[in-house]
């Protein structure tokens, strides 16, 4: 029998050298570990404008001059948090869009608790984002605002637009499902295979490690073992790891979803896809997507595992609006918030669409807005603006 | 089964067992010598005279088995043996018999698994997932086991008894449905290394083995990664992971009934109670917000109203 030639001198004399270069990487390790790290995410100043329950508005304050007359309120889904969209300066979906000059709001859904797992679908989109959409529109005394969805908020959004389409000037959604007849996908195929009501009924709420086991189980060889091989071999650069722990933070910080949301998410958008055939019904009024006539935007990732583009691309070509843009990017479902290339592709291109579709309109508005509770100021505040006390004397003044 | 058909039948079970272990021992002893010598050819003197040393004591281990083996299986010390276990009670009896089938049922698909190890790995396939040992379990357990705990109580305390029950079934069920999920789990991590070390085998004989560590960990990471989303796009993946999330569930629930009932005799509020008034004060809630937004609605029509009149 041939015998294989091993060059064991070579990979000995590479072991030895690996020592010596493990021994520095160990020493440089311990500083960084051990040493000052800026692991804050969702640090772009803001204030928080309305309160309803556990729900937040956050609103912040402007870095360019206002180019955008319309304000844009962003939703975000029920599944971790917002802070994704601002997980470090210079890496900020929020950042970038406030300096193209766009007024900026946020939904904070806030952590649910028991008392929340009989809140479905419709209490969030006919009952707080109605409620917080009001609140903008009499805030700026406009008659309709922007909306921007993300992922589950992105359905939420389309679903709202639908039934008051009055209020919504201009849909933008990202990476959000709204066709679910399709077996790309994991959590496609999975949430086919599991009792939603058993969940829900036993649980109350989805808890949110029980989410997380869920996603880090889509790709164990990459989340659980792959990423944190790659973490120690850089454990010695510092903004390495202060981006790594960012990351972690976000990704672990997940609430539980109500348990009524995702009985219903599974049984009526996963099981039954009734979204995009306009059959979904939410407080007995049917979501009719060709009521949807304003602009829409439509961005989703070509690589996204968790919504791949066949969950959102057949939106625009159901809706009844005529001006309609599908947007593909190369990345995945996260990569479109934080990679650096989307950075710089994302918000000017919202910017951009946003602006040429900004036509002043205004209306007297009789009616009250919606109440807000009083007014909590929270996130730093290290760039006031004389605009900014405006807004904030305006928001006193209705609370 | 009577008492005489028991005695008749227990040395034929006992030898088939010492039997069976004997030719798995046997078996896996005959593969040894085949793979040392591939490694002690190409090693060093003292690599050789180690693998030596551990056939030896390989050797020596299943003489010594094969010799109390037969000794064992000679139908005069099995009477011997079982003559003892006679004088227990005959439910006793029963009992061990029951979970001696069991054991062996499983013992047996056991075999059968470890007669596969030494079959090449095929990359991307998970064929036979080896799920008839936790299926025969499940038998077992559905056939001996679960008929007790159905059984119908009696008395003040039925009710109780039937929920205590229900939740040690459903534990039970979910230990089986966990143990398989997680089975499952493991086998791409077990097939990836033998691909890995096909491949490493491959590359050894082509002579372009890598010095670089990280090399194979790209290697088998790809491998890993490929077959867990092979494995996750499985029917019988989705099959046991429904299974296994309705299974623990169902235990979640049942365990939640027991602890209601012991919590009903101390002075405080169970997960019924509380989501009970949650469901009202939520009802409540939302009828008051409803009839918040109606009054806002008509207060400022009336303020139009009263205001076009003024004009």
């Amino acid at each position: 029998m041939n015998q294989p030639k091993i060059s064991v001198d070579l990979i000995l004399a590479k072991m030895a050298e690996d020592v010596g270069k493990s021994q520095k990487h160990i020493l440089k390790s311990k500083e960084v570990l051990l040493g000052p790290l800026d692991t804050k995410i969702a640090s772009t100043p803001h204030e928080i404008v309305y309160e309803e329950d556990r729900v937040k508005l956050k609103h912040y304050f402007p870095l360019a001059e206002t180019r955008v007359k319309t304000p844009l309120l962003m939703v975000y889904a029920l599944i971790n948090r917002e802070t994704v969209l601002d997980l470090q300066p210079g890496k900020s979906v929020v950042e970038n869009l406030l300096k193209e000059g766009i007024d900026l709001y946020m939904i904070d859904w806030g952590y649910p608790t028991r008392k929340d797992r009989y809140q479905g679908i419709d209490d969030h989109v006919n009952g707080y984002l109605d409620n917080i959409v009001d609140f903008v529109r009499h805030r700026h005394e406009a008659p309709k605002i922007n909306l921007m969805g993300i992922c589950m908020g992105g359905s939420f959004c389309t679903m709202y637009s639908a039934l008051h389409p009055e209020k919504v000037k201009n849909l933008i959604t990202t990476v959000s499902p709204s066709n679910f007849d399709t077996d790309k996908g994991l959590l496609n195929i999975w949430a086919k295979a599991i009792d939603a009501d058993l969940i829900a009924d036993t649980h109350g709420n989805m808890p949110g490690d029980m989410l997380n086991m869920c996603f880090l189980l889509l790709n164990p060889a990459r989340l659980m073992i792959d990423k944190y091989v790659g973490y120690f071999e850089n454990v010695d650069d510092r903004m390495f790891v202060e981006n790594f722990i960012r990351m972690e933070k976000w990704i672990f910080d997940s609430p539980d979803v109500p348990g009524e949301v995702m009985r219903e998410f599974i049984n009526d958008c996963y099981k039954k896809n009734l979204l995009i055939q306009s059959k979904m019904e939410l407080r007995g009024k049917r979501v009719d997507l060709q009521n949807i006539t304003m602009p829409v935007l439509n961005i989703y990732g070509r690589f996204d595992h968790l919504v791949p583009p066949e969950m959102c691309e057949p939106l625009t070509s159901r809706v009844g609006s005529k001006d309609t843009e599908n947007m593909c990017i190369e990345t995945g479902h996260i990569g479109i918030y934080v990679s650096s290339k989307c950075q710089k592709e994302l918000a000017p291109k919202i910017a951009r669409w946003l602006k040429e579709r900004d036509g002043v309109e205004r209306k007297d508005f009789a009616a009250r807005p919606a109440k807000a509770e009083p007014k909590k100021e929270t996130g730093p505040k290290s760039r006031p603006s004389p605009k900014r006390t405006q807004k904030v004397v305006a928001a006193g003044s209705r609370s | 089964m009577d008492h005489d058909d028991k005695e008749k039948g227990s040395p034929d079970w006992f030898a088939d067992w010492i039997k069976s272990t004997a030719d798995l021992w046997l078996s896996a002893a005959k593969t040894r010598p085949a793979s040392d010598s591939n490694v002690s050819e190409g090693s060093q003197p003292s690599s050789a005279s180690y693998h030596g040393k551990l056939e030896e004591g390989w050797q020596a281990l299943l003489k010594t088995w094969q010799t109390s083996s037969s000794a064992l299986s000679s139908p005069q010390i099995l009477e011997l043996i079982l003559k003892g276990s006679n004088a227990l009670p005959e439910s006793a009896m029963r009992m061990t018999r029951t979970t001696w089938d069991g054991y062996f049922q499983l013992y047996q698909m056991w075999l059968k698994g470890v007669g596969k190890l030494g079959e090449e790995a095929k990359a991307y396939s998970f064929e036979g997932l080896e799920a008839d040992t936790f299926k025969g379990w499940a038998e077992f357990y559905e056939k001996e086991i679960q008929p007790l705990l159905k059984a119908p109580p009696l008395g003040l305390t039925r009710f109780n008894q039937e929920r205590a029950n229900e939740a040690i079934d459903k534990f039970n069920q979910s230990q089986v449905a966990m143990a398989e999920f997680l089975h499952l789990l493991g086998l791409p991590v077990e097939k990836s290394l033998r691909v890995i070390q096909e491949k490493i085998d491959e590359q050894v004989k082509e002579g372009k083995l890598s010095e670089n560590f990280k090399d194979y960990y790209n290697m088998w990471i790809k491998i890993l990664e490929g077959h867990y989303m092979t494995l996750f796009k499985s029917p019988e993946y989705i099959k046991i992971l429904g299974r296994t999330v309705n299974v623990t569930e169902e235990y979640k629930a049942a365990r939640e009934k027991v602890l209601t009932d012991m919590l009903q005799f101390l002075p405080v509020a169970t997960n019924r109670d509380v989501d009970e008034l949650y469901k009202e004060f939520y009802g409540l809630k939302k009828t008051v917000k409803e009839l918040a937004k109606k009054f806002e609605k008509l207060e400022s029509l009336t303020a139009r109203e009263a205001s076009h009149e003024s004009a």
